[in-house]
């Protein structure tokens, strides 16, 4: 299985390969290992989203409890993506959003299914192994799993952690086994409700990773003013796009473009904004904290934005981040809602980072005697050390521009809680229901 | 001068004992005695022998157990014993209960949020699940003697939580002592991580000689400190870790006195503070500054008397504020302070 092949129909592959997504997964991964661009976030992100909505698609679900085999589904899938490329945390974002789709999609039907007597079983995931069958339940019984179904656990639910079947006693008075018959029926246009629901859902999350850059960049004009000096680091397309949206507006602003050594994407940044009629001036990395106390703000992109507010962005960035904070230059982050990522880092500098190939600083012609392993006590004198990524702490980030708004570094929680549900942060198939 | 309960059982359990606090808490104990007879007697219901506060006490005594746990299990205790045939009824005695409770001691944060919270259980399980009220009434006795699992299971979760901020080769640096941050630690040994643990000594109750004893058990290298000593050694730390006697509406702690100094001093290094907390302390206060809450005392010998002119600043607890916390480890997850409000609104919505 080529990788040009995967590219074009990822699709196709997982569709002959229904009964067996691992190979196909197999190939997914190696495939991933590929999106080493900084950039390729967006592209990654998309790719998992379609993939997964193929895996639902193709999955087979039982009469009962849907949303647990979709679930499981998903899951599996997810964990093999993610232990492929841990770096690539967009990967890991989108396996979440998409559980978190499913549970909210399967919430809404069955509340939406209260209407009488007639009571499929409540598909809450936590209880397939406690309930085979159905058992019917009081509408206000529903209704409190459901107050404790979505929400990440709070203190309402500390007092109710039990699940709801298990705690309702036999005694429960309204609608007998009688209409058990008109229930079958019922579940089957249910199941297919379901997953027609949940893939609605993920397309319209592939719509929003598509359009992630358009609905960033509307927000331009409002923070880019008149005769502002801009700095920037890198190149990210969703600054390009930025800048380009407030030169639409007719905001007549300078940028400068720090190179971003060793890759030197800001040439090409810079490139395409003289191509766009902005003026331009390109500094070294090492130049930052020179120029900074004569700009206005600092707008950046980033790799990924951590539950904390931290952002893994590409290498020298901290850099800009002092020097913002030294000078009180606001610093804003330019970030897809694919970017959020549930987790804490407590070892980014480590754990989140990639470290690349010593060729990108250093000509292995000039400097093969001191890198090399053969002589002496066999351990070069010369190491070279090339992060892909920096950390850069939420106490230095002024602002985040999202395609849902612009935010400050305390408030990304609540955009997780939007997005995630707390269960699936760490994405594994459980074997059995509960903790 | 008034003592406050709460941290004279908190040096009970965990403090050095010496012969004044011995005398001081015989005083208090009979002092409380006293108060839950007059319980007996105001209650208005004519022989029952039971009184919400002894049931509390004699849970408490239990170290292992927290003051919120017993003060949910000291109300289900009510509602077994009570004599109520309607809901409103249940209520309405319960309420006197929890209030009897607080004002019991007013100090103890965790106490007043127990209370809180299974009242606050209470109201909203009544009104929409049951139509019969045994039922109703049996879930309730249910759910509060499993919430001692919860509190168990609570700290488990926390210290899951935490092993991830704890690498090897780090240096820890813990204040009094906490069971929490005790599981915290106690999983990480397990867990065969390599780390060093800096303890502060935790005047006047001197807990932290406590928690040295607990972990030169568990073989994990020790350094005990004099309070004054921290700012001394904060280079060599690489994160602070901290109980919590309660979390405050703006994501500040109330804690053991001592933690706001070395909060600030962490701050100032840039050192991350972590606090381990369980979410039924959080609480519905919001303090403007350090003297902002009700005050709780504690007895401090000196060792040497001291002239009856000279004022002793005997607060048993003080209050920092949310922006010297870096992060708080609770079993609702791993929180920034901003998310503690957003917790307790949708608690009390």
């Amino acid at each position: 299985m080529s990788l040009s092949q995967l590219m074009l129909g990822p699709n196709v592959v997982l569709c002959n390969a229904a009964s067996q997504t691992y190979p196909s997964c197999n190939t997914f991964t190696h495939a991933l290992s590929f999106f080493n661009k900084i950039e390729g976030s967006q592209a990654t992100a998309r790719q998992t989203a379609e993939l997964l909505r193929s895996v639902i698609s193709q999955q087979r679900v039982p009469y009962t409890n849907q949303a647990g085999a979709l679930i499981d589904a998903v899951k599996a899938i997810g964990e093999q993506l993610i232990a492929a490329n841990p770096v690539e945390l967009a990967v890991g974002n989108i396996v979440r959003r998409v559980l978190h789709i499913i549970r909210e999609e399967d919430l809404s039907l069955t509340t939406a299914a209260i209407g009488g007597l007639n009571l499929s079983a409540v598909s809450d995931d936590e209880n397939d192994d406690d309930r085979d069958g159905d058992s019917t339940l009081s509408a206000a019984a529903v209704a409190a799993a459901a107050r404790s179904t979505l929400r990440p656990p709070s203190l309402q639910t500390l007092l109710e952690d039990t699940p709801v079947s298990a705690a309702v006693p036999q005694t429960s008075s309204s609608g007998g086994d009688s209409e058990g018959k008109s229930k079958s029926a019922d579940k089957s246009s249910r199941s297919r409700k379901l997953k027609h629901d949940v893939i609605e859902a993920v397309n319209e999350l592939i719509q929003d990773i598509v359009t992630c850059h358009e609905q960033i960049a509307e927000q331009a004009v409002e923070h880019i003013h008149q005769n502002e000096v801009i700095l920037t680091l890198g190149s990210s397309r969703t600054v390009l796009e930025f800048l380009f949206a407030a030169k639409e507006k007719k905001r007549s602003f300078r940028v400068f473009v720090a190179e971003g050594a060793p890759r030197y994407q800001g040439h090409l940044l810079a490139k395409e904004l003289v191509a766009r009629g902005l003026q331009t001036t390109l500094i070294t990395d090492s130049a930052v904290f020179a120029m900074i106390s004569r700009v206005n703000m600092v707008i950046v992109g980033a790799h990924a934005v951590m539950a904390n507010g931290g952002v893994i962005a590409p290498v020298g960035m901290n850099l800009v981040a002092l020097a913002a904070q030294k000078h009180a230059v606001p610093f804003v982050v330019l970030a897809g809602s694919h970017k959020l990522c549930p987790l804490y880092p407590h070892n980014p500098e480590v754990l989140l980072n990639e470290l690349r190939s010593p060729s990108e600083l250093l000509d292995f012609g000039e400097f093969s005697d001191c890198m090399d392993f053969g002589s002496g006590s066999g351990s070069p004198l010369l190491h070279v050390v090339n992060p892909a990524f920096d950390y850069v702490p939420p106490k230095l980030v002024s602002l985040f521009i999202t395609d849902a708004g612009g935010h400050n570094p305390s408030y990304m929680y609540r955009l997780i809680a939007d997005y995630y549900s707390a269960d699936d942060l760490v994405v594994q198939r459980r074997a059995t229901a509960g903790n | 001068m008034s003592m406050s309960a709460y941290y004279q059982t908190r040096a009970a359990h965990h403090g050095v004992v010496t012969s004044d606090w011995l005398a001081q808490s015989q005083e208090a104990a009979t002092r409380a005695v006293v108060t839950g007879g007059q319980e007996i007697v105001d209650g208005g219901k004519s022989g029952r022998a039971f009184s919400v506060i002894d049931e509390f006490n004699n849970w408490r005594k239990q170290p292992d157990l927290a003051e919120a746990v017993a003060a949910i299990r000291a109300l289900a205790a009510v509602i077994r014993n009570s004599e109520a045939k309607t809901m409103m009824e249940l209520e309405i005695e319960l309420k006197k209960a929890s209030d009897s409770l607080k004002s019991w001691d007013t100090t103890s944060i965790s106490l007043t949020a127990g209370c809180d919270l299974f009242m606050r259980y209470v109201t909203r399980t009544s009104a929409l699940e049951y139509e019969d009220f045994n039922s109703a009434r049996s879930r309730l006795i249910e759910r509060a003697e499993k919430f001692g699992e919860i509190s168990y299971k609570a700290r488990k979760i926390i210290a899951m939580l935490s092993q991830d901020f704890i690498f090897d080769g780090c240096t820890i640096l813990v204040h009094g002592f906490s069971r929490v941050v005790m599981e915290v630690l106690k999983m990480a040994a397990q867990n065969k991580k390599l780390f060093r643990v800096l303890c502060t000594e935790g005047r006047p109750d001197r807990s932290g000689l406590r928690l040295a004893n607990e972990l030169a058990k568990l073989d994990v290298p020790v350094k005990l400190l004099i309070d004054s000593a921290v700012a001394y050694t904060m280079d060599e730390v690489d994160m602070v870790f901290v109980g919590a006697d309660g979390v405050v509406e703006s994501g500040g702690i109330i804690n053991m006195m001592g933690t706001y100094q070395i909060a600030l001093v962490a701050h100032s290094m840039n050192k991350p503070v972590y606090v381990a907390a369980e979410s039924y302390k959080f609480a519905r206060l919001y303090p403007l500054d350090q003297k902002d809450m009700g005050p709780a005392l504690r007895p401090i010998d000196f060792g040497v008397p001291i002239p009856s002119k000279v004022e002793v600043e005997t607060s048993a607890r003080d209050y920092t504020p949310p922006q010297y916390l870096t992060l708080l480890f609770t079993d609702l997850g791993v929180l920034t302070p901003s998310v503690v409000s957003d917790e307790l609104i949708q608690l009390y919505l």
